[in-house]
């Protein structure tokens, strides 16, 4: 049992110090803050484009499309790069992203980022079928505690105690279950790459996912 | 009797331009597909604007309503001395193009007579090889105008022919409320084109109809029956992806097979007395729907229609008019997930006609009144395979001047297919009874469920197998047009490949 332990905490350390570096290099790489032209410019692409799937504010109607209200700004720069770049590879990434990223420079991303970073959450509405009091509790169970059997470190251990994210990790509550279990079987399988994640997907089942994720979309 | 002549002299597209607005058959729309061209210029998958083609998603609404304008490549550029404010040139550096191709083969469940021999039948099957070849070009054309454009090669009647054509314009703003507000003018050649939803006609169910077949009596003018003849500006607003109000104006813009042409000049217009349904003046049409959006469902409900004043061919075309006004009410409910995709959409168009030229002339009742009710329901599993059922009822008055009960086909004895009955009636030399196209008790009624499967390997390569099974044809369920023709002898089996590249 120690050993299993042991073994969590040093993932999660080693999750911790890799993000760390990443996070620190996209923040070294991030552009100068935002002039009032690029943010009133992020505020017009949000409303009369970006709102089309992401919502007004970035809160988002339809699961299959993320919440983006009160994201953290570093994340979404580094994910809209990932697009641009074409590196994040998971299935709506390829079908839509590429394409609406393909087009933004630096500070453009840096805007919209900056604008939906800045947007208030709403909470999320839950798909009615999903609606699972038993897998809520288990997800909180997993986010704070992992799941020592299969050496799933503890979410909050990164994401912080209210899913709110910080400089490092991205924020997760309130986000739509059905995107978040998506994401999940993405990192599973790795047709979303990212090497903390891949880790701690690879031996998270189905029904784990799925209560994390009710878990989450709970939070607001 | 005249008016009978056509049936044996003309082809099949010619018929249905000659026939009078009344006659035209449901059947004669074509249909316009999804363009990979879009996927080209946006870089997306057709998924963003599809649920399968062509019925459109949220963001393919917001899409065409917006101007056809996201681009993933990066554009050729001019601006003035004045920099970037003041831009002259964003051009797509590769035009948008594309075509599709569709071959189907239509069998009908019973063949009709033989048009010369009496008592002789035709085949009961046909094959059309192509169906259609459609050029397709799209997409942005510089900021805030865009274009949607089709010409299509249509075997029935061997031809080119200018297709569903929207050109737009369009400009968004941002309220003091952060609401979003389009505005827009779409110059188009068919009215319900520049429509977001698929529950109005022109990209309406069913999306691939047979080409053989034999056509109804009558449907709605708002049911395609101007589509291609008219031109004219939609002036809309769109307010927060929700409210959508378009109201548009169209004259008469004859084009290809649909104009007879001015026989003085021998050009292609002014139109005179020689056309069929020539739209006088200016020609109201308009729309409004509201969408509610909630978790993955988008409710929409609407209404729309129009007024229209046609001259009817072999009058002035400065006198009398015929007048339709089409009003309708629509729905679509939508579903969009991972895996499974619903959508389950109705309309319902009431037509009031005042035929004061027609009637002048003694060619139909003083007023007509048509209606068209059509609900399906589509469902898809993983955009891969998927079926549609649905259900069209047309109604209408019994107008025994519109709709002849007579069943005789005119063949000059000794000259067949060229001859005239010379106003005769049953028993004269060269008339006989072949049926099929009249109503015996005058009636338009035809009800018809249509069943279709299709398999999609790829989204841009689509199989289809269509069942249209008719409960009533032209009046009546037996014997509709007095020579012992039923309304499932109509039925028509279809089956197609369809190909967009």
């Amino acid at each position: 049992m120690k050993t299993r332990q042991w073994m969590i905490l040093n993932l999660a350390s080693a999750a911790m110090s890799l993000l760390y570096v990443s996070a620190a290099l996209a923040q070294e790489a991030a552009p100068t803050p935002v002039s009032p032209a690029d943010a009133e410019w992020a505020e017009y692409k949000a409303v009369t484009t970006c709102a089309w799937c992401h919502g007004q504010g970035g809160n988002s109607i339809s699961p299959i499309y993320p919440a983006l209200a009160g994201q953290k700004a570093w994340y979404i720069v580094e994910q809209l790069q990932a697009f641009r770049a074409q590196t994040r590879r998971d299935p709506y990434a390829r079908g839509m992203m590429w394409g609406m990223a393909a087009q933004l420079d630096d500070t453009q991303i840096a805007a919209l980022a900056d604008y939906f970073s800045k947007q208030t959450p709403f909470a999320s509405m839950p798909a009615p079928f999903l609606k699972d009091d038993a897998a809520i509790a288990q997800g909180k169970s997993i986010y704070n505690e992992g799941i020592a059997a299969s050496g799933v470190p503890p979410c909050a251990a990164c994401h912080q105690s209210a899913a709110e994210g910080s400089e490092q990790f991205p924020r997760l509550a309130g986000q739509h279950a059905l995107y978040t279990i998506k994401q999940l079987i993405a990192l599973h399988n790795q047709t979303r790459d990212q090497v903390v994640m891949n880790g701690v997907a690879a031996p998270l089942h189905e029904p784990e996912m799925k209560a994390v994720s009710l878990y989450l979309e709970s939070l607001h | 009797m005249e008016q009978f002549n056509w049936i044996q002299r003309s082809t099949w597209l010619q018929r249905c331009a000659a026939l009078s607005v009344v006659l035209f058959g449901i059947m004669c729309a074509r249909p316009a597909q999804a363009l990979p061209l879009f996927a080209r210029q946006t870089g997306m998958a057709c998924l963003a604007c599809h649920t399968v083609y062509p019925e459109l998603t949220h963001f393919g609404r917001m899409f065409k309503l917006n101007g056809y304008q996201l681009d993933n490549g990066k554009d050729i550029q001019m601006i003035t001395d004045q920099g970037d404010a003041q831009p002259t040139l964003g051009l797509p550096a590769v035009p948008n193009l594309a075509l599709f191709i569709m071959a189907g083969y239509v069998s009908l469940d019973k063949a009709l007579p033989d048009s010369q021999i009496p008592g002789a039948k035709s085949l009961s099957d046909g094959i059309q090889f192509p169906q259609q070849v459609s050029l397709l070009y799209g997409g942005k054309i510089a900021p805030h105008f865009g274009a949607f454009a089709q010409v299509t090669y249509d075997s029935a009647v061997d031809t080119f022919n200018i297709d569903n054509t929207d050109f737009r314009f369009a400009k968004q703003w941002v309220l003091p409320n952060k609401t979003p507000l389009t505005l827009g003018i779409s110059f188009n050649n068919n009215p319900s084109v520049e429509d977001p939803y698929n529950t109005t006609p022109a990209f309406g169910f069913p999306y691939l109809p047979p080409e053989i077949n034999v056509p109804s009596l009558a449907s709605p003018l708002m049911e395609a029956g101007t589509a291609y003849t008219v031109a004219g500006p939609v002036f809309y607003a769109l307010w927060n992806e929700q409210l959508y109000a378009a109201i548009g104006v169209y004259r008469n813009a004859p084009t290809g097979s649909s104009s007879v042409g001015n026989p003085i000049t021998g050009g292609p217009s002014p139109s005179d007395s020689q056309t069929t349904n020539v739209v006088a003046g200016n020609n109201p049409y308009w729309r409004v729907s509201y969408e509610y959006d909630i978790d993955r469902y988008a409710l929409m409900v609407g209404t729309y229609g129009l007024h229209f004043q046609l001259y009817p061919g072999g009058v002035p075309v400065h006198g009398l008019t015929n007048s339709y006004t089409d009003v309708a009410g629509d729905f679509q409910f939508q579903f969009i997930g991972e895996q499974n995709t619903a959508t389950l959409k109705g309309t319902y168009v009431k037509e009031h006609q005042s035929l004061n030229a027609s009637a002048a002339a003694g060619s139909t009742n003083p007023s007509d009144w048509l209606s068209q009710t059509a609900v399906d329901f589509t469902y898809w599993y993983q955009r891969r395979y998927g079926f549609d059922v649905g259900y069209v009822s047309i109604l209408g008055s019994t107008d025994p001047l519109a709709y002849p009960s007579a069943p005789f086909q005119c063949i000059a004895a000794g000259n067949p297919g060229a001859g005239t009955c010379g106003g005769g009636a049953t028993g004269m030399p060269g008339a006989y009874n072949v049926g099929v196209m009249n109503s015996f008790n005058s009636n338009p009624t035809t009800n018809a469920w249509i069943g279709e499967i299709y398999y999609s390997p790829w989204l841009n390569v689509k199989f289809g197998l269509q069942y249209t099974y008719y409960t009533k044809f032209n009046g009546a369920q037996n014997n509709y047009d007095g020579v012992g023709r039923n309304a499932s002898n109509n039925d028509t089996t279809y089956l197609y490949a369809w190909f967009a590249l």
